[in-house]
Parts: C-alpha cells; sequence; structure tokens
C-alpha cells in the first residue's frame, strides 16, 4: 500500500505526517491568486462568447473544467513543497533494542525461528538494513528480556530471559542515551510483556523527551495448533482437609473442540484429574476443579495438559502455583438464643475437624448460658463479649435464632465492626428471632446482612414454609455448597436432600450480594433465598435462613455427608480469608533468582486498628538456611503498611517471618513463603502482540513494522525530527498524481465535447 | 396456642404455682368439652385450651394433627410409642402411654416456663417404627419394661439413634422389667454397652447443677411412705454411647419421672421428688439440644 502511495505522490505517508506544508514560489499567494482569478475570469469568457450550438449546461460544464485545469496548474507554479527536520547523518544515536528472551527461539510454521530476522537484519557488510542505519545513525544496541543492558551487536545475544519487560528496556536505553543526541529507538520483539508494570509509566517520559519508538514486530499473529492453560485462581492459603473449587483457563487455537485432561499433582502424587471441552477457536474456557490438600505447610500444586499432537508450544499447557495449608485451630463463636437442634448437629458435623474451634454460648434461659468448646473458665463468662478487644478474639461469629435486642447498641455497632473493621465473618442463621422477625431492621447489623429484610411476616402465629433447597448457577460454582468429595453432580445431591423449613421469609439479596442457594414452596410468591452472602467492608457476611438444617443429617441415609459435609464447608469458609492483626504477603507467588520482590506487612492492633509506629522484622530464611534479619519500614502512604524489597538468591523456598512490636510489646507475628524457580512465563502469550507494538509506535510518535516492510525503517527514522537536525525543503509539484490529475481533466472535456457533438 | 403463666422465678414456687392455678389460658381459648377424666384434669383443663386432641387409642399411638406441621415449632415433646404387653396411661394404648398425655403436658408447661424453650405446647407421640420419628430429635420412652417391639421398630429405633436421635427412656423397675428392657435394646445394638451416668458427668450440670441422683416414686408409692416400686431397689442412671463418645440413651432406672411431672401440681407429692424429676429433665433436655 506504502509503495502505490509512494508511486503517485512521490514520497511515503510518512513524510507527509511529518513534513509542513509550504508554497515556495516568490510573490505573495495574493498576487497568484488575482492573477489565476483573471486567467480563470477569461476561460469562463470565453464559453461565454462562444455559444455555438452548445447549451448552457454544457458551457458550464466545461468551463468548470477549464477552471479546474487552470486551477491545477496555478498550485503547481506555487511550488507546493514539505518542509521537513531531517538528521544530519552521524551526528545522531539511535538505540537498537533486542529482545533477549526464550520466546525469540519459537519457531514459526516453516520451521524458523524469530531470532533468523536478526542474522537477515543485522550481520556486518551484508545487511541493507544495518548499513542503512549504521550509514546515517551512531548505533547503540541494548539486549533485554527482564532486565536490559548494552551490547556490542546482535551476537551478544544468548536468548535465555525468562520473562520481557518492555517497560523497563526503554526506560534503561531512554536513560543511558538521555545525554547524546537521540533519533529514536527501534524496540525488536515479540512484543509478549510479561512484566506487572504498566508500559504507560515507560511511554510518558518517552513522549516527553520527544524520542520515537519504532517498534518490528517478530513472529506470528496467531500461534497454532496450541493449548495454552491461561491461568490458575486459586488462593494463597487454605485449611488443612478444606475442599477447594479451582477455575483454570484454557484456550486452544486450531486443534478443534475436543476434550482433554487436566491432571492436578503436588510433589509427590496425583490429586485430582478432570477433563474440559475446548471451546471454540480464541475464546476461553474454564475448568473447575475440586480438591482437598491434607498437610500443614507450603505446597506447589502442578496443573497441566498433556500435549496434543502436534502442538506449536507444550511448555504453555502447565501451570505451577503456591498454596500454604494452614493448620491453626480456628475459634468461631455461635451464640444461640435457645436450645436448639441446629446447634446439636452443626457442632456434630464440625466435631472431627481439627482447624475450626466453634464456640457455644446458647442461653438457657434469660441471664443463663450454657458454654461449650471454651478455652478456659474465662472465656465469655459475663455472656457475650462487651469489648472489642473479647470480640476480635474469634475470626468468625455466627449468630443463631437472637432478637436484636438481646445486645445493647454498641454490642450491635461492635458485631458490624467486627466484619468490617476486624475483618471477621458473620453468619446469621433462620429462627423465630433471626432476621425481620427478630428486629434487625434498622439496626446497624441490617447493613452487614447480604440479604433484603422485610417487614417481620405471619403476625403473632409467625411464618412457616416448607422448602425444597437447589443451588443457584452461582451456587453450583462455589466451593461452600459442592455436596461430593469430586465436586460431581451438585444439584443431584441437593435435588436428593429432603425438605427443610423456614420462619424468616426473604427474597432478595442486597445489590452487590450473591445467592448460593434458594428455596421454592407453594406458599411463597418468591423463591427463598437459602444461603447469600457479600463482601463488607474488610470481611463478609452469610446468611443462611434456614431453621432446621439438621433434617439433612437425620432423614437421609446413614451414608449421606451432606449435612456434615454443608456445614464444614461453609464454616471453613466463613473463616477463610480472616486477616490477624499482624500480616505479611509478597506481592509476587513466585520470583527468578535476583528478580525483586517487596514483603507487605499490614500492622494492626488488638482492636485492628492501624498501627504506624510499630517497629517491624522480618527474618528470612533461604533454602539452604541462611537467615537474615531486615527492618520492614512504614511506607507512610497507608496507615499500617510496611514494606521492605529483597532480592532471593538462591532456588527453592523462602520463609518469610514478621514480627511486629511496639514499646516493647509485641502486637503479632505471621509468616509466608516464596518460591524462587526459573519461569516458563515467555511461552504464555507467545504470538506477536501487534497491538502492544503499535500502541508504543503510535504514542511515541514512531512506526510499527514487521519484517517484511522493515526497509523504509532508516528513512523513516531520518524525518522524525528527534536529535540534531537540518530543514530539509521537498517539493511537491512534480508529484505524479498532480499530472495525471491534468490528463483526467483535459481528457474529461474533450470526452465531454465528443458526447455532446460539440467537436 | 400457646399458654401464659405468671412468672415464677424459682422451680419450687413453680411446682408451687401449679397446685393453687396460677397460670392462666389464652383468651381466646376454644370452649369445648375436654375428654380429661383423670385425677388433675379439672386444673388442666383450667390451664390448657380445650381443644379435641388425638388420643392414646392403640399400641401404635396417636399421629400429629395434621394441621399441625411437623416442623414448625423448633421442638416437640416426643413420645416413643412401642409394642407391648402392658397397659397404658387411662387404660388406653400401650404401656408406652403411660402418664400420656397429662404427664408430657404437664412437663411441657413447666418446661418452657425453666428453660428459654420454643416448643410445641402439646404432646406428640410417635411410633418407633413410623420415619417421621427422625424428625423429632429427642424422644422420651417409658415402662419399658413391658415393652415388646417389632422388628420394624427395632429398625426405627436404631436409624433414628444412628442418626444423632437421644432417647430418654424412664419409668421402670427391678430385674425383671431391666431384662425386658435390655433384651430389647440388645435387638438395636447387639453390643453396644450400656454404662453408669455418674455424677461428673456434664449431663448433670447441663443446666441446674445435680448433686445426688433421686429415687423418684410413683404417687401411689408416696401415699405408703415409699418411693421404690421394687424391695430394695436404688435409682440408677446409664447410658449408651455411640462409636464417637458421645451420649446417645439416658436410662433412668429404679425411678420415675414421669410421675412426678405428672403429678407435682398435687399437694401430696413431695416437693423434693418433683423438683429433682423437672431439673433433671431439664438438664437431659438442654443437653439432648446442644451435644
Amino acid at each position: 500500500m506504502d509503495r502505490i502511495f509512494e508511486f503517485f505522490f512521490k514520497y511515503r505517508p510518512l513524510v507527509f505526517e511529518q513534513g509542513d506544508f509550504t508554497f515556495a514560489a516568490p510573490g505573495t499567494v495574493r498576487m497568484w491568486l488575482i492573477a489565476a482569478g483573471v486567467v480563470g475570469a477569461a476561460a469562463v469568457a470565453s464559453y461565454t462568447v462562444a455559444r455555438a450550438k452548445s447549451t448552457v449546461f454544457d458551457r458550464g460544464i466545461m468551463a468548470g473544467l477549464r477552471v479546474a485545469l487552470f486551477a491545477l496548474l496555478v498550485f503547481c507554479l506555487l511550488q507546493p513543497a514539505l518542509i521537513l527536520s531531517t538528521v544530519v547523518p552521524q551526528q545522531n544515536f539511535v538505540g537498537v533494542l533486542i529482545d533477549d528472551s526464550q520466546s525469540m527461539l519459537l519457531l514459526d510454521e516453516s520451521g524458523t525461528p524469530r531470532t533468523s530476522f536478526l542474522q537477515d537484519a543485522f550481520t556486518p557488510d551484508e545487511s541493507e538494513l544495518l548499513t542503512a542505519l549504521s550509514d546515517r545513525f551512531v548505533l547503540r544496541f541494548f539486549r533485554f528480556s527482564d532486565v536490559a543492558s548494552r551490547i556490542d551487536g546482535p551476537g551478544d545475544l544468548t536468548f535465555d530471559g525468562t520473562h520481557t519487560d518492555l517497560g523497563g528496556a526503554l526506560d534503561a536505553a531512554r536513560e543511558e542515551l538521555s545525554g547524546v543526541p537521540l533519533s529514536g529507538l527501534i524496540l525488536i520483539t515479540d512484543g509478549a510483556h510479561n512484566s506487572d508494570r504498566p508500559l504507560t509509566e515507560s511511554l510518558v517520559p518517552l513522549q516527553a523527551a520527544g524520542v520515537p519508538v519504532f517498534t518490528v514486530g517478530l513472529g506470528e499473529e496467531v500461534v497454532a495448533p496450541d493449548i495454552e492453560m491461561g491461568r490458575v485462581e486459586i488462593p494463597r492459603s487454605v485449611l488443612e482437609g478444606s475442599a477447594l473449587v479451582v477455575d483454570v483457563v484454557v484456550t486452544q487455537i486450531g486443534l478443534g473442540r475436543r476434550t482433554v485432561p487436566i491432571i492436578v499433582e503436588d510433589d509427590l502424587k496425583i490429586l485430582a484429574e478432570e477433563t474440559v471441552d475446548l471451546g471454540p477457536d480464541g475464546e476461553p474456557v474454564v475448568a473447575r476443579i475440586s480438591l482437598k490438600l491434607e498437610g500443614e505447610g507450603p505446597r506447589r500444586i502442578h496443573f497441566r495438559i498433556p500435549p496434543q499432537s502436534g502442538e506449536r508450544v507444550e511448555r504453555n499447557n502447565a501451570r505451577t502455583v503456591q498454596i500454604e495449608v494452614r493448620g491453626e485451630r480456628e475459634k468461631i463463636l455461635y451464640l444461640e438464643g435457645e436450645p436448639r437442634f441446629e446447634l446439636k448437629f452443626m457442632r456434630r458435623a464440625v466435631a472431627d475437624d481439627e482447624n475450626i474451634q466453634l464456640v457455644i454460648l446458647q442461653r438457657t434461659a434469660e441471664g443463663k448460658f450454657l458454654r461449650l468448646e471454651i478455652s478456659d473458665s474465662t472465656e465469655l463468662q459475663f455472656g457475650f463479649p462487651a469489648s472489642r478487644e473479647e470480640l476480635y478474639h474469634y475470626r468468625s461469629l455466627i449468630i443463631g435464632s437472637v432478637e436484636a435486642s438481646f445486645f445493647a447498641h454498641d454490642q450491635l455497632q461492635m458485631i458490624a465492626d467486627f466484619v468490617s473493621e476486624r475483618g471477621g465473618g458473620l453468619l446469621m442463621l433462620g429462627g423465630r428471632s433471626a432476621f425481620a422477625e427478630g428486629g434487625w431492621a434498622g439496626t446497624p447489623v441490617e447493613e452487614v446482612m447480604p440479604v433484603v429484610l422485610g417487614e417481620p411476616a405471619g403476625g403473632e402465629e409467625g411464618f412457616f414454609a416448607e422448602i425444597v433447597v437447589k443451588p443457584t448457577p452461582a451456587g453450583l460454582a462455589h466451593a461452600a455448597v459442592q455436596l461430593g468429595e469430586d465436586g460431581e453432580g451438585v444439584s443431584e445431591r441437593w435435588d436428593s436432600l429432603p425438605p427443610v423449613t423456614i420462619v424468616n421469609p426473604i427474597s432478595e439479596v442486597r445489590l452487590g450480594a450473591t445467592a448460593l442457594l434458594t428455596g421454592t414452596s407453594p406458599d411463597l410468591p418468591d423463591d427463598q433465598v437459602v444461603l447469600a452472602f457479600q463482601r463488607y467492608g474488610r470481611g463478609k457476611s452469610i446468611a443462611m435462613t434456614v431453621q432446621d438444617s439438621w433434617l439433612w443429617q437425620m432423614i437421609p441415609a446413614l451414608e449421606d455427608q451432606s449435612h456434615e459435609t454443608f456445614w464444614k464447608q461453609v464454616l471453613r469458609w466463613l473463616i477463610d480469608g480472616v486477616p490477624e492483626s499482624v500480616e505479611v504477603v509478597t506481592d509476587q507467588e513466585q520470583v527468578e533468582p535476583g528478580e525483586s520482590v517487596r514483603l507487605i506487612a499490614t500492622v494492626g492492633d488488638s482492636t485492628y486498628i492501624e498501627v504506624n509506629d510499630a517497629s517491624v522484622t522480618a527474618r528470612i530464611t533461604s533454602p539452604s538456611g541462611l537467615i537474615e534479619e531486615v527492618p520492614v519500614e512504614w511506607t507512610v502512604e497507608r496507615d499500617g503498611e510496611y514494606v521492605v524489597e529483597f532480592r532471593p538468591s538462591e532456588l527453592g523456598e523462602y520463609e518469610v517471618e514478621i514480627t511486629a512490636e511496639r514499646d516493647g510489646n509485641t502486637l503479632g507475628s505471621d509468616r509466608t513463603y516464596l518460591y524462587t524457580a526459573a519461569s516458563d512465563e515467555e511461552y504464555f502469550g507467545a504470538n506477536r502482540h501487534t497491538q502492544t507494538l503499535r500502541r508504543i509506535a503510535d504514542e511515541t510518535g514512531g512506526q510499527f513494522y514487521t519484517p517484511e516492510d522493515v526497509a523504509s525503517l532508516p528513512d523513516d527514522i531520518r524525518i522524525t525530527g528527534a536529535g540534531v537536525t537540518l530543514v530539509e525543503q521537498m517539493a511537491l509539484w512534480d508529484m505524479p498524481f498532480l499530472f495525471f490529475l491534468m490528463l483526467t481533466l483535459m481528457g474529461a472535456e474533450w470526452g465531454f465535447r465528443r458526447l455532446r457533438g460539440l467537436v | 396456642m400457646r399458654l401464659t403463666c405468671k412468672a415464677s422465678s424459682t422451680l419450687a414456687v413453680f411446682a408451687v404455682s401449679l397446685s393453687v392455678g396460677a397460670c392462666e389460658p389464652l383468651a381466646d381459648a376454644l370452649e369445648e368439652p375436654t375428654q380429661f377424666v383423670s385425677p388433675g384434669s379439672e386444673l388442666m383443663a383450667q390451664q390448657a385450651p380445650q381443644v379435641q386432641r388425638p388420643t392414646a387409642s392403640g399400641a401404635r399411638g396417636p399421629r400429629m394433627d395434621p394441621s399441625e406441621a411437623s416442623g414448625r415449632w423448633p421442638f416437640y415433646w416426643t413420645r416413643a410409642a412401642y409394642s407391648g404387653y402392658g397397659r397404658g396411661g387411662w387404660g388406653r394404648g400401650g404401656s408406652w402411654a403411660t402418664d400420656f398425655p397429662k404427664g408430657d403436658r404437664q412437663f411441657l408447661f413447666v418446661l418452657k416456663r425453666l428453660v428459654r424453650l420454643d416448643a410445641h405446647d402439646w404432646e406428640n407421640a410417635v411410633s418407633l417404627a413410623d420415619p417421621v420419628l427422625r424428625r423429632f430429635p429427642v424422644i422420651y420412652m417409658v415402662e419399658p419394661g413391658y415393652m415388646d417391639m417389632t422388628d420394624s421398630e427395632v429398625a426405627g429405633l436404631r436409624r433414628f439413634l444412628d442418626a444423632g436421635g437421644f432417647l430418654i427412656v424412664d419409668d421402670f423397675w427391678g430385674m425383671r422389667e431391666w431384662n425386658v428392657f435390655e433384651y430389647n435394646m440388645r435387638r438395636v445394638y447387639p453390643e453396644r454397652p450400656i454404662v453408669d451416668i455418674r455424677l461428673d458427668h456434664k449431663i448433670y450440670s447441663a443446666y441446674y447443677d445435680i448433686e445426688e441422683v433421686k429415687q423418684v416414686p410413683a404417687i401411689g408409692f408416696t401415699r405408703r411412705g415409699s418411693t421404690a416400686e421394687c424391695w430394695g431397689c436404688e435409682p440408677e442412671v446409664k447410658g449408651m454411647y455411640d462409636d464417637e463418645g458421645r451420649l446417645m440413651v439416658i436410662i433412668n432406672f429404679n425411678t420415675d419421672l414421669g410421675d412426678a411431672w405428672e403429678w407435682a401440681e398435687d399437694p401430696s407429692y413431695p416437693l423434693q421428688y418433683s423438683t429433682y424429676a423437672y431439673e433433671m429433665g431439664a438438664n437431659m433436655i438442654v443437653y439432648a439440644m446442644s451435644h
């Protein structure tokens, strides 16, 4: 296309984009316009006077064509031209940035690696491109993958980088060449950018400095046939034995809609095997895999799809994730307003769960409580906690059939804060004194609930309905309501359970809340919301509106474990992700040796109020056992947040333990793990990322090329105006297009005359 | 229908209050003829809404009024109806119906005053062979010394207990009745041991602190100045545990808590026994609903 344009208009489009239009003829524009007017008027007059047998229409057309011809002549006599700044040969520098990552070794369909372009384009004394560039500019070569560095030439490249950071490469080259006249940067890459840092951060300084980036995209737009495991969504930590539902995103191109297995394994054994039906070309599908992790400590879980016949890239068929299996015993406080079987059977359901301590506070009469599973005789000795310190001691709170008036207003606010500030989980159960029927509407806790409370239903007798419970589409995908060990047949399992009853009709969830289970009954105009949840502040709240889920234990066959499974999963979900007052995470789960990683600690006191004046220390134990202690500093930008950066140097598992102290008192400690290993990131998204490369060029005033059209690159850099330049005038009057236009106008007039019989 | 009653602060005061009729029926109580003919029925007639109830008309017991949906209330005081050869309360039904329904109604009435319990106000007798039994996780069984369970009742009771149900056994005396009971329980669980429930067990402190197991006499024996219905027999509390060590059957042997519940309002019935019986009853219910 550019060649056709150049044939007609003498120059390539970039010249017109970069240049300023002008007329080079002597004299003023007004003088030339007057002359053109006189000649045009004479032409019109000649047609007006010499009427012959022509009509007014004929004369109008012919006069118009003749005037246009004269106007074109006048335009050429005005000597139109483009004014451009062109670089002074050998006075300017150009940085050539070459991708040195593993993906450059990928073969195209014909079996040629992406690196072959470099051989063709940058072999000294042989390559036209290199010669053209060298004639005009002083070249500086850089290699880049995760970091960028200067090299003497393409011969120094090794193509063993495991990450590609385009932004980092542009930053490094810009800074390195900041002291010299720089005409532009040439970025030669497949465009895969797998750094977390946004590209915009690197493009803005280039725009400000007026440095154009000319991108050369290598590789194919589509690599096919191929399967790619896009991502694996899994929490960073989980309680030992918890049911996990992991989403694995899989995309295929060119293999057709076939079914392939996904194998999940740790270092010792296969944990699960699931099949996934692949979608249409390029359309990701989500495979949902249920698994259970036993054994406390950090674990690496591998997900892989066996390579399919003819696949172009096999290393993007697998992902490895890290997860910490926690073995702590987490405390949940269950307040029940009266003796109820719901309490008995929930206790039984989780009795053998070593990770859950279900502390019971059951009101048996006014002012009289039964305490069970307490840690010592002082726990809850005065009933429901009256202070934040006491309540925040628990990770989650279950409120059974307890009327709101049981609590003081401060306690109600404290429960709301327990969720929003402490980040605890709140579960409210159905019952005669729960929800609207228990007077919870209008209390601070109402806002926390994931369901909308209406007016109390049923009058003095109370409302009552028997319902059949089913999972919603969201519920089918949620770990908490999977009843089977393997996640199979979720709907069928729920269909097999007996009906249960409700006394709190609730048909609506709050905006932003999600219903996982609903119930139907002939006595209800709308479906009953049975299990719903929402995030609220730092925590989450769950509503379970059934009053007798214990029927799922008493009625089904003895071997049916639905009741136990359901409550174990719900209670584990309730405590999952509940923060401690002191916590530490890393900004990346896995890095390579030498790669920087940030430790981010959040520090609060016993009431979870952020602390900014703590003394925080990170104790880092390397895989070989070397221990390093580093102080972690408050970020200032965010209350209670402390950060330190470090670079692991060994391959393997690092343990990071932080301790926070204030005034000699320990506020808390936490531990996390970091794994260092070689990365396969380069094999994911291994096609050419044209869009990214175009964006870089467009936003900096450069151009995007492929190996097929890169020959014009040296000329294009010459006219970008960056560096040491000269002003150059490029004549346009002799553009072939103008000549063809004149011929067309003359031919049109002659043809018209012939057509109308005027010759 | 629910009963209203003026508040009494202690069990003893409450027991006395029964005898002086401190409780009043709801204003909307139906005025239908009563069917009660036993001693104390006049008092019960004052206390309870006078509606026609199913009677203990057969060995398999009455069924709940269909209008009273099972599950509406969190708790139903449920009596286990079994096959046997003894006589029942009011001369109708089997031995399972001893003290039925007055004892049940009166126990519920007092229990709801003592414990914050959202309970159905009426008796609820269900056959052990009826699958609906599993909707009532606590059942009460009396006079098992006269029981002779059918195979379906044996299977029903085992299924009930295995699922997590709790059985309270009461009112049988002497080794002959014990043997009958044990024979029947061995049909349910051939191997599971029956063990003593000692005073350090948590059931004795689930609600009231009980420091002594008393022999609660039937009302007829109190008039004779005796507590035991058999020569030299001592009260015992025994139990059966499930495989996880959870108590699932409590056996009140050589004692008759049910009679104390039934006759607590009778001025001649000794207060110490009715007080103990209600305390033990409250403890068993609270324990069974939380463990």
